[in-house]
């Protein structure tokens, strides 16, 4: 820290703002730890279940624990990580159709390989055009076995030869969304992990140096078996066998019956130093991409070898095992190896080449185990037993080449999104070009109360029914931070423009922020604000006490709210998870996006909520919502005062602000524009001449004019 | 097409306790200084689950995670719902040139244990199975059963000495004969899988995949493993100590084609009808593979034969449960 000038107390209030915003914070990780489980279990951020983990990596038995960047589960086999499963709403944060939160659980093996695929969570408004749950699901499941490298395109009629996958039909964009999803994580999972430019070219196949024999074994380039007479002959023993003849064969149990060494040949580094240059270039020519040489040698008593194999043309004595894949080996892949070139190879009874074709499902990055086959004969039959000879490719063989991945263009993914949701983007513009309307001609409407009240509550109906229980378009503050954390780290138009309603509600409440103020949109757009009038307005017409609260304690109330947003800001700078849990204290998933189809936790609270609403008209619009405090702040600029007053406002009338439904009028008359929604009921009150005081005062000046005009009249007729 | 009704395997044995002395594995489990790890899965159409102890977890999940591998290949090659298995493929032509080392080890075992149960354990009754599968598929109230002619001619068909193995290939030698290795196939991946294990090192093992193979007990004690009474089997009528061994029970109850369950899977290869002599048969023996072949053939005989049978296989105990009512207890 610097000098003594730096070092001077922060002003008293400020220290008080701060430690209550701390308090706050506070508060909100309690309530996310308290609320956030099934929160976490239903939507992004938590962690997959370890079934599903099962399912879309059925190869694996353990998985770590989520991890790196982007996160991402590790899938185990024998020491080592076979692959990863993720979330792409977590790796990418994939949206759907409905912009909202699509959330597929993948696998990826280290080849590549997208291993399984299953939807977690998806809000595809598919149910009302005929779609199920079950179609995605299995346009979803064929993911399975498609390479990562190579993002397959999705086409209403896919041609039959693989190349594209068939599209959902009627959920076209639905389709493409999930499949940009899949491949985009895959790809940024795959890439972060160095899989995909192993899957493109996985084995340095050319790297050369001189390695004599005792090397190649040291680092496991060549791995060794050795069974002794004892070794071979147990199992049959236990069985009353015998592996020879009674009387013939070697007594001696330490008797050496087969030193078996094997390895990969294809390597450079391993084939050349094996075979010497001339030859190991030969066959490399001759290889086909993707196809592998495998080196065997043995000394002892036992030929790994046979002599079937001349007659029917298969090695009967050995096979390779790998990953769920058993690969018998012919005397069509067989090379005889008469003489090594290598320093220090001891001396070998026979050696063998062996090629595997890539299409027999041998993966040379991945372990396998040779199998050694020893016959034995008792009385009853044969006795058959296996030896294995693990083997596994040493690391210093596995590449990581740079290979960039094409992926759809995100363009042409947004405009997909807008082509398809073409009908409701125009009924929301004509429903904001109506509001425009009432805004512009605000003392037009309110001059007529009937038909005002008719263009409220129909507006509001709609807000709630269609912009919020059809189409879900629920503005919250997880979009202020969102957007935030996007211009904090990499901002994109084309994610935002994936949510066609959001992003034009947004861009109005932007303009309406500038113009007038929040009102806008907490009047009139917000779902669960219509939804709180409109009960308060059925409570009312059941003459349900409506206290109000005194001004004081009112007024104090309402820096809750923008403690709240600030609290979840904080957060959200450290984890956009924790902060999307602390955005629960906005009821508007429950009651708006998921249409009251959650735990009863969550309904409870929206229960308190709506109820308190019903004595106190939009009491959590008032005290508690963050999206509110979020809008006040930044609407600060706004360049117009449009609601009319009169100078009598607050002196000697206080009917407005008493009948204000958010009591956003402070007692000495003016409305607070952090407060008011905009709803124009005090602009009904200033036009109407039977309750407005000075307007009252000089309709009956004028009766009385008229009246006395009248009698004059009278008089002199 | 294949007409089978869809087979669940039961359970006939349950893990009682990880840990002698400690009444419930859960107990043992959170009491216990070594942590055990358990993975339950599938193997051939049934529950499969495998028990280990050691205090490096992390290597035991990643060697859990091999044996899962192991399980999927083993499966591609015994299976009999997959038409492709190579099982399926012997059984549609008869003969098979390229059979994988495993086909070649269990059919092989399979021989050696037809002859020393005199033909009481035999995989080639197939036949009898699509036989009695079909009958009752078509006329499931049928009470007499198949009729003598078809189960003759069936039965004709049943006999592991026509199974030929020479030069590496497996041959059926007469037309229309079928191999079900129902049982010693879960035997051999039971086995397979506690090599495995063993082979990483791991030894306190138990491997449960239908037949159950243990290596040591937790805490040198020995596993414990329930016995289900065949008339009952929710009930546990029995418990057995079991390390270094395999344990196996075959029991017609398990799968029955007819209500009243006189017809079942496990056929006397002799008469081609279901076998009577016992409710189910268990065996202890040092691999699941030969516990399984052993239990089955036990199952077949009954209690006669059942000393010398245990002998040539090399087991160590049997437990038959007979029809009835009385219980059987050979050890050696």
């Amino acid at each position: 820290m610097a000098g003594p000038e730096r070092t001077k107390p922060r002003a008293p209030i400020l220290q008080t703002l701060r430690q209550i915003a701390t308090l706050v914070a506070v508060v909100i990780v309690v309530f996310a730890g308290l609320f956030g489980a099934p929160a976490a279990a239903e939507a992004d951020g938590g962690p997959i279940a370890p079934t599903v983990l099962n399912r879309v990596f059925p190869g694996a038995t353990h998985f770590g624990a989520t991890d790196g960047a982007p996160p991402a589960v590790p899938a185990y086999r024998d020491n080592d990580v076979i692959g990863y499963v993720f979330s792409t709403h977590t790796t990418v944060r994939s949206v759907g159709l409905s912009g909202k939160t699509l959330d597929i659980a993948v696998g990826l093996d280290m080849g590549g390989t997208i291993t399984g695929a299953e939807i977690l969570e998806h809000h595809e408004p598919i149910l009302a055009i005929g779609v199920s749950s079950d179609d995605l699901a299995r346009f979803v499941g064929k993911f399975e076995g498609l390479n990562a490298a190579n993002p397959v395109r999705v086409m209403r009629r896919a041609p039959k030869n693989g190349t594209a996958l068939d599209a959902v039909s009627g959920a076209t964009v639905s389709s493409l969304l999930m499949t940009h999803a899949i491949f985009q994580s895959a790809q940024a999972v795959g890439e972060s992990r160095d899989i995909l430019a192993a899957a493109a070219s996985g084995i340095d196949l050319t790297g050369f140096e001189e390695a004599s024999w005792e090397a190649l074994i040291a680092d496991g380039s060549l791995r060794e078996m050795r069974l002794t007479l004892a070794d071979a002959a147990r199992p049959n023993a236990d069985k009353g066998g015998q592996l020879y003849p009674a009387g013939t064969g070697p007594t001696d149990p330490a008797t050496r019956f087969i030193d078996l060494v094997a390895g990969l040949a294809t390597p450079a580094r391993i084939g050349r130093n094996l075979l010497g240059a001339r030859r190991f270039n030969r066959l490399a020519g001759e290889l086909a991409p993707g196809d592998h040489l495998l080196f065997v040698a043995a000394s002892g008593l036992y030929s790994f070898k046979g002599t079937n194999y001349v007659k029917t043309g298969r090695f009967d004595r050995v096979q390779i095992t790998q990953d769920g894949a058993t690969i018998q080996l012919g005397s069509a892949d067989h090379m005889r190896v008469d003489r090594l070139r290598i320093a220090g190879a001891p001396d070998f009874r026979e050696m063998a080449l062996f090629v595997l074709p890539r299409d027999r499902g041998f993966d040379a990055a991945q372990p396998w185990r040779l199998e050694l086959m020893v016959q034995g004969q008792s009385e009853a039959g044969p006795v058959l037993a296996t030896y294995p000879l693990a083997y596994a490719l040493p690391d210093r063989y596995l590449t990581a080449a740079a290979v960039v991945p094409h992926l759809v263009p995100s363009s042409e993914l947004w405009r997909g999104v807008w082509r398809e949701r073409m009908p409701e983007v125009v009924v929301l513009i004509g429903l904001l070009l109506i509001l425009g309307g009432i805004f512009f001609l605000q003392d037009l409407v309110a001059q007529r109360r009937t038909l005002y009240k008719a263009l409220r509550y129909g507006f509001l109906i709609v807000t709630l029914f269609w912009l919020g229980w059809y189409a879900t378009a629920q503005l919250t503050v997880l979009n202020v931070m969102t957007f935030a954390g996007a211009l904090r780290t990499e901002f994109r138009w084309d994610f935002f423009l994936l949510e066609p309603l959001i992003f034009i509600l947004w861009a109005f409440v932007a303009v309406a922020l500038l113009f007038g103020g929040r009102g806008a949109f907490c009047g009139w757009l917000c779902p669960f604000g219509a939804l709180q009038e409109l009960l308060n307005r059925i409570a009312r017409a059941f003459h349900v006490p409506q206290p109000r609260l005194p001004f004081t304690l009112h007024e104090r109330l309402w820096p809750i709210k923008y403690i709240v947003f600030l609290g979840l800001f904080a957060v959200s700078l450290g984890s956009i998870d924790l902060a999307h849990m602390g955005a629960e204290v906005e009821p508007f998933k429950t009651a708006i996006v998921m249409r009251f189809m959650r735990d009863w936790p969550f309904l409870l609270y929206v229960g308190l909520l709506l109820g308190a609403g019903l004595f106190v008209e939009r009491a959590f619009c008032r005290y508690l919502c963050p999206l509110g405090a979020a809008l006040a702040i930044p609407a600060r600029i706004r360049m117009f005062e449009w609601l009319k007053r009169r100078w009598q406002c607050g002196r000697q009338c206080n009917i407005c602000a008493s009948r204000c439904p958010v009591q956003a009028i402070h007692p000495n008359g003016t409305i607070n524009p952090n407060e008011c929604i905009y709803c124009l009921n005090c602009q009904t009150l200033y036009f109407d001449d039977k309750t407005c005081p000075p307007l009252i005062e000089r309709r009956k000046r004028r009766e009385m004019r008229g009246a006395a005009m009248a009698e004059a009249q009278a008089d002199g007729g | 097409m294949r007409t089978h009704a869809p087979v669940t395997r039961r359970r006939a044995l349950t893990v009682l306790a990880a840990a002698a002395g400690l009444p419930f594995s859960g107990f043992g489990r959170a009491w216990a200084s070594v942590p055990e790890l358990e993975w339950r899965g599938q193997a051939l159409g049934g529950r499969a689950r495998v028990l280990v102890r050691h205090p490096d977890q992390d290597k035991v999940r990643h060697v859990l995670a091999h044996c899962v591998g192991e399980i999927a290949r083993l499966e591609a090659i015994f299976s009999l719902y997959r038409q492709r298995s190579e099982l399926m493929r012997l059984n549609a032509t008869g003969r098979l040139a390229a059979p994988s080392h495993d086909l070649r080890l269990v059919m092989a075992e399979a021989r050696r244990f037809g002859t020393l149960s005199d033909g009481a354990f035999d995989v080639t009754v197939q036949p009898l199975w699509r036989l009695y599968a079909r009958h009752f598929a078509e006329r499931p109230d049928d009470r007499a059963g198949p009729g003598a002619r078809g189960v003759a001619r069936a039965a004709a068909l049943v006999d592991y000495r026509a199974i030929d193995l020479d030069d590496g290939r497996i041959a059926l030698a007469r037309p229309g004969m079928a191999v079900t290795l129902n049982g010693i196939a879960q035997g051999y991946i039971t086995d397979r899988i506690a090599d495995l294990l063993r082979h990483e090192g791991l030894t306190t093992v138990l491997v449960d995949v239908g037949e159950i193979r243990a290596l040591d007990g937790p805490d040198d004690g020995p596993w414990r493993i329930g016995l289900e009474d065949p008339r009952h089997p929710e009930r546990t009528v029995a418990s057995l100590p079991l390390a270094g061994a395999a344990l196996a029970t075959s029991g017609g109850y398990g799968m029955t084609f007819d209500s009243d369950g006189r017809f079942h899977h496990l056929f006397d290869p002799a008469t081609g009808d279901s076998a009577r002599r016992c409710l189910s048969a268990s065996a202890i023996a040092p691999d699941a593979m030969t516990a399984d072949a052993l239990a089955t053939a036990l199952a077949v005989t009954g209690a006669d034969r059942a000393r010398n049978i245990l002998a040539a296989f090399g087991g160590s105990l049997a437990r038959l449960a007979l029809a009835d009512g009385n219980v059987a207890e050979i050890s050696r």
